[in-house]
């Protein structure tokens, strides 16, 4: 084969790799030109960019939407602590311990994901409405870290067996109890897979859709997901949608995912990949 | 109670020996109590759930008062729910489909950024695919909402270009199902393109060459070495797209809430409905219970026929 032949076949690749990216990102650059169009605008050019840019629409969606970007930031960091603190303690007690029944008790836990979650649904609810936590931060959070866990549990302590006996051994004979030898030595040590553990519950907790939609109805409670449903209906009327805000809100509500991807992309991106093992 | 940790002054050195004896034969029941949190969690919201859902298919039960016996009367009633078996046929539909698309897809797009021979331009290909996966997925959905909007919607914006008549997408019966399958488009998914990019790298430069040499043309190469050694990768997101379009019902119930008719209900869909909707919780936990085994039915299947012996 020719170097010729074989540079153009390259750029034939290269062209067909642009077509594929450009109709994935194609989408969300639509949504970002949109944004900043008022409805003159939005109707009569709807495909290139027009000035003025109306900046004023994320003024209007950001006011709409603060309260449930709010709500979701609490309920994901709060998940997120919760399914990373007790999925690493209990990996490391099965990874560093002996005791009777530990295999047992490790494979109850992996065994749950095996279940699908569509099963769970209906009486997971009636539980949730007992305990009294409808309409509460709660009900969200409580339910996610426990499924959360099943997935960090093993990531982790896969991860902890790794560690050489030996560091621990060296932190006992300092004296360090299971509590210490736990926070001085095995947690220090595994903050990459700890943070992939949490971008799989951000990602999880920031888009679970169903779950809120079930158990919370006070519009003050509300979560990003399905807060933008309430959100659209403000802005999309019968009478008259208002196209730019709308759009606007929508670049809003992925800010935070994005900015979250700048800041760790590399642990994103095994979080997604070891996240879709999840089943 | 006494605490057993607190010494009094009074106490005898017998009594103080005893005491940390026994704490002594307690030590190893420690790694119980440090696992107590965990397995209180998935006890009440992971492992309680699905025995309460098997027992409650067997009643008539609206989840406050109504608690009937039914036997097997839910699971019969499933054969009759008309509105049950048209989901079904639509979920198989659904189902064929994104296994279809979910492998071959990602599997060609790997291959191609794969035999770039830049690796700047691998990495970026790779970063760019992965950006729609920060987007919310609520905002994907409302998006896709706004593409098939038979008024203003992109879609047939594009399509009065080429002067192809505009339809109601979401709205048409006979469109519904299919325009909801076209939402994937187009179907490369950062997830399973990664998947298989790692499952080629693996396979190495040595077996390429060696086709190379002994004069395979690329599509033999495809057939004959790619597809069989990236088996497992297939396997994997055969299984996860299964369990995944069963499961799912969420972009259902955003868009057509199984409408227009029941042309796009699915059979989570239904039991979502039966339960909070008609306070049917009884029989939504039978239609939760046939998922379940269908999903295991199905991966069991896939595990038995997509043999991999190498593995």
């Amino acid at each position: 084969m020719s170097r010729r032949r074989d540079n153009s076949l390259e750029m034939v690749k290269h062209v067909l790799m642009a077509i594929v990216i450009a109709l994935v990102i194609y989408p969300y650059a639509m949504l970002i030109i949109l944004s900043f169009k008022n409805n003159n605008q939005f109707y009569s050019r709807p495909w290139v960019i027009t000035f003025p840019l109306h900046f004023g629409n994320y003024g209007a969606a950001l006011e709409a939407l603060v309260r449930y970007v709010g709500n979701s930031l609490v309920v994901t960091s709060a998940t997120c602590f919760g399914v990373v603190l007790l999925s690493a303690f209990s990996a490391y007690v099965f990874a560093r311990f002996e005791f009777r029944g530990k295999q047992f008790l490790f494979y109850a836990i992996i065994s749950l994901m095996m279940i699908p979650g569509v099963l769970g649904l209906v009486p997971r609810f009636v539980i949730v409405k007992r305990f009294g936590l409808l309409n509460t931060y709660w009900a969200l959070i409580l339910p996610y870290i426990a499924a959360g866990q099943v997935m960090g549990i093993f990531l982790l302590r896969t991860f902890f067996e790794s560690i050489p006996k030996d560091l621990f051994d060296a932190a006992k004979i300092d004296g360090a109890g299971d509590f210490r030898s736990f926070s001085s030595v095995a947690v220090p040590l595994c903050k990459p897979t700890m943070a992939t553990v949490a971008i799989i519950n951000v990602q999880f907790a920031w888009n679970d859709l169903i779950w809120p939609l079930v158990v919370i109805s006070d519009d003050k409670l509300k979560p990003l997901t399905i807060g933008l449903l309430s959100f659209q209906s403000q802005f999309a009327t019968y009478s008259m949608t208002r196209w730019g805000p709308l759009f606007a809100g929508y670049v809003v509500a992925s800010i935070p995912l994005v900015v979250l991807f700048m800041i760790a992309s590399r642990a994103f991106v095994e979080g997604l990949t070891t996240g879709a093992l999840k089943a | 109670m006494v605490d057993p940790m607190r010494f009094e002054p009074g106490q005898t050195r017998a009594r103080r020996r005893r005491v940390r004896g026994v704490l002594q034969a307690l030590r190893p029941g420690r790694f119980y109590l440090y696992l107590t949190p965990t397995f209180a969690f998935l006890a009440v919201f992971a492992y309680y759930p699905p025995l309460l859902a098997f027992y409650r298919s067997f009643y008539d039960w609206d989840g406050v008062r109504i608690e009937k016996w039914a036997g097997i009367g839910n699971y019969v009633n499933m054969f009759h729910d008309e509105v049950l078996l048209r989901s079904v046929w639509n979920l198989a539909q659904l189902t064929v489909f994104a296994v279809a698309v979910s492998v071959v897809f990602p599997l060609l797009t790997a291959e191609l950024i794969c035999s770039l021979r830049n690796r700047r331009a691998q990495f970026w290909h790779r970063v760019l695919l992965v950006v729609p996966m920060v987007v919310p997925i609520m905002v994907q959905l409302l998006l896709w909402k706004f593409i098939y909007d038979p008024n203003v919607g992109l879609l047939n914006a594009l399509l009065r270009l080429v002067r192809i008549p505009s339809q109601a997408w979401l709205h048409e019966p006979k469109l519904a199902l299919y325009s909801m399958m076209f939402m994937a488009f187009p179907f490369v998914g950062a997830i399973n393109v990664l998947i298989f990019l790692a499952g080629l790298n693996n396979i190495g430069q040595p077996v390429f060459d060696a086709a190379k040499i002994d004069g395979a043309s690329v599509i033999q190469r495809f057939f004959r070495i790619d597809v069989p050694l990236v088996k497992g990768q297939i396997k994997l997101i055969v299984i996860l797209t299964i369990i995944g379009t069963l499961n799912g019902y969420g972009t259902q119930l955003i868009l057509t809430d199984g409408g227009p008719g029941y042309s796009t209900m699915v059979p989570a869909l239904r039991m979502y409905q039966q339960a909070f909707r008609f306070n049917h919780l009884g029989y939504a936990c039978a239609i939760g219970m046939a998922l379940f085994a269908a999903i295991f039915g199905l991966t069991f299947i896939n595990m038995k026929l997509m043999r991999t012996d190498y593995e």
